[in-house]
């Protein structure tokens, strides 16, 4: 049933591809902040991340397409020691959390053509989430393709017709699935470019 | 200009992508070390107070044509501070070290590892065979053999007098130190490594 969803929302954000020609594509530096289980798992902000969003404009301030992106999490632990039952277990951890989303997206523009425009827009698909806890030579690795709802805000800084700068912030929430119990939400703060296309 | 900006912004990104993939890990092999212990949490240590040690560490074995089975040792340069060291902290959590032949409550059989090969089918039946003269010990079903790598040192902690159907005694408490050997030139990673496997198991002090 969410594969149809997902198949008819792709269909649907790309059937207004006629009604304009304009394109808008956002190559963006993704700056994350663990929330959550995720939180609690990697405390460090990851400086590891890019985003790429496509949008065809359904109208001047409205439009639809799909955002790709990546961040990796990273923590160092201390030297400590961890229990599991009657096993006793001591060492530094590596931790690594490695997110993907994969969604479709819309977004509507407050002020299309002006200088300054800020947006609002909400994301839905899935991401792909892989956890590593590495100790000496081992590693437990646990992954989870979770279902993404992505809501966020952002301004554009337009250049020029053909190019702006822009600002946003995203807050993914992958709900819990697979091998991660609990969901694994982060808000992301990203810094890019605009190129728009005729 | 645009093409070109956005073939810029591109390869940075791209750039960041690959180059920033996988961050950090260990810097330093010690920053690998990790010690392991498990016990058998239905084992009454407080019931017993004495134990036996070999005065040697055995780190390979070699199986010659005739079908005889040859033990390397670790140097005593090397292993008499490791044999102290166990025994120190067996001395501080209550234990009384006696001779083999003075019928102790447990055996701890100390080795360290220089291969995986064949090691741990041969490594018990010396010390129980030879050393103790009764049978072997087997690893406890809650521990898994195939996580002990090269350059460990792992002590082993049973009671040679619990009879089973199979003439092997469970082991009560194993400690690990993975990896802590392979330094070149002194043990320390290996001592601390001891008092940390002690450290975690406070169940073994009986005084």
């Amino acid at each position: 049933m969410k594969k149809i969803l997902y198949i008819s929302a792709l269909i649907f954000a790309f059937s207004y591809a006629p009604l304009s020609a304009q394109t808008n594509t956002t190559f963006s530096y993704a700056m994350g902040f663990g929330m959550g289980d995720l939180g609690d798992f990697i405390s460090k902000t990851s400086f590891r991340g890019a985003t790429l969003d496509f949008r065809k404009m359904a109208r001047p301030d409205v439009g639809f397409g799909f955002s790709l992106g990546w961040n990796t999490f990273y923590e160092e632990k201390a030297y400590d020691t961890y229990h599991d039952g009657n096993a006793s277990l001591s060492g530094r951890q590596y931790r690594y959390s490695n997110h993907v989303p994969m969604l479709i997206s819309a977004d509507y523009y407050f002020n299309p053509g002006e200088k300054v425009s800020p947006f609002i827009g909400l994301g839905t698909g899935v991401t792909y989430t892989r956890r590593n806890t590495d100790m000496s030579i081992y590693t437990i690795e646990q992954d989870a393709w979770n279902f993404t709802l992505q809501p966020e805000i952002g301004v554009q800084f337009n250049s020029s017709l053909s190019s702006a700068t822009t600002i946003m912030l995203k807050y993914y929430h992958g709900f819990a699935a697979g091998e991660l119990e609990a969901a694994q939400s982060y808000l992301s703060l990203n810094i890019g470019f605009v190129f728009r296309s005729l | 200009m645009n093409r070109i900006l956005k073939m810029f912004s591109f390869a940075v990104l791209t750039g960041l992508f690959f180059g920033g993939c996988y961050p950090g890990g260990a810097d330093y092999t010690s920053d690998r070390d990790v010690v392991y212990t498990t016990y058998n949490d239905e084992y009454d240590f407080k019931a017993y107070n004495t134990y036996a040690m070999p005065d040697q560490i055995v780190t390979d074995v070699h199986m010659t044509n005739g079908g005889d089975t040859i033990y390397e040792y670790m140097k005593p340069i090397y292993a008499d501070p490791i044999l102290d060291k166990i025994a120190e902290n067996m001395t501080n959590y209550g234990w009384t070290r006696v001779d083999v032949s003075e019928n102790p409550d447990m055996l701890l059989t100390p080795a360290g590892i220089s291969t995986t090969t064949y090691f741990y089918s041969y490594w018990y039946d010396w010390w129980y065979g030879g050393w103790w003269g009764g049978w072997g010990w087997y690893y406890p079903p809650y521990y898994t053999v195939s996580s002990i790598t090269t350059g460990s040192l792992i002590m082993v902690f049973a009671n040679p007098n619990l009879d089973t159907p199979i003439n092997r005694s469970p082991t009560e408490w194993i400690g690990i130190g993975n990896g802590i050997l392979t330094n070149s030139g002194n043990v320390g990673r290996a001592l601390d490594a001891i008092d940390q496997a002690y450290e975690q198991s406070p169940y073994l002090k009986i005084n």
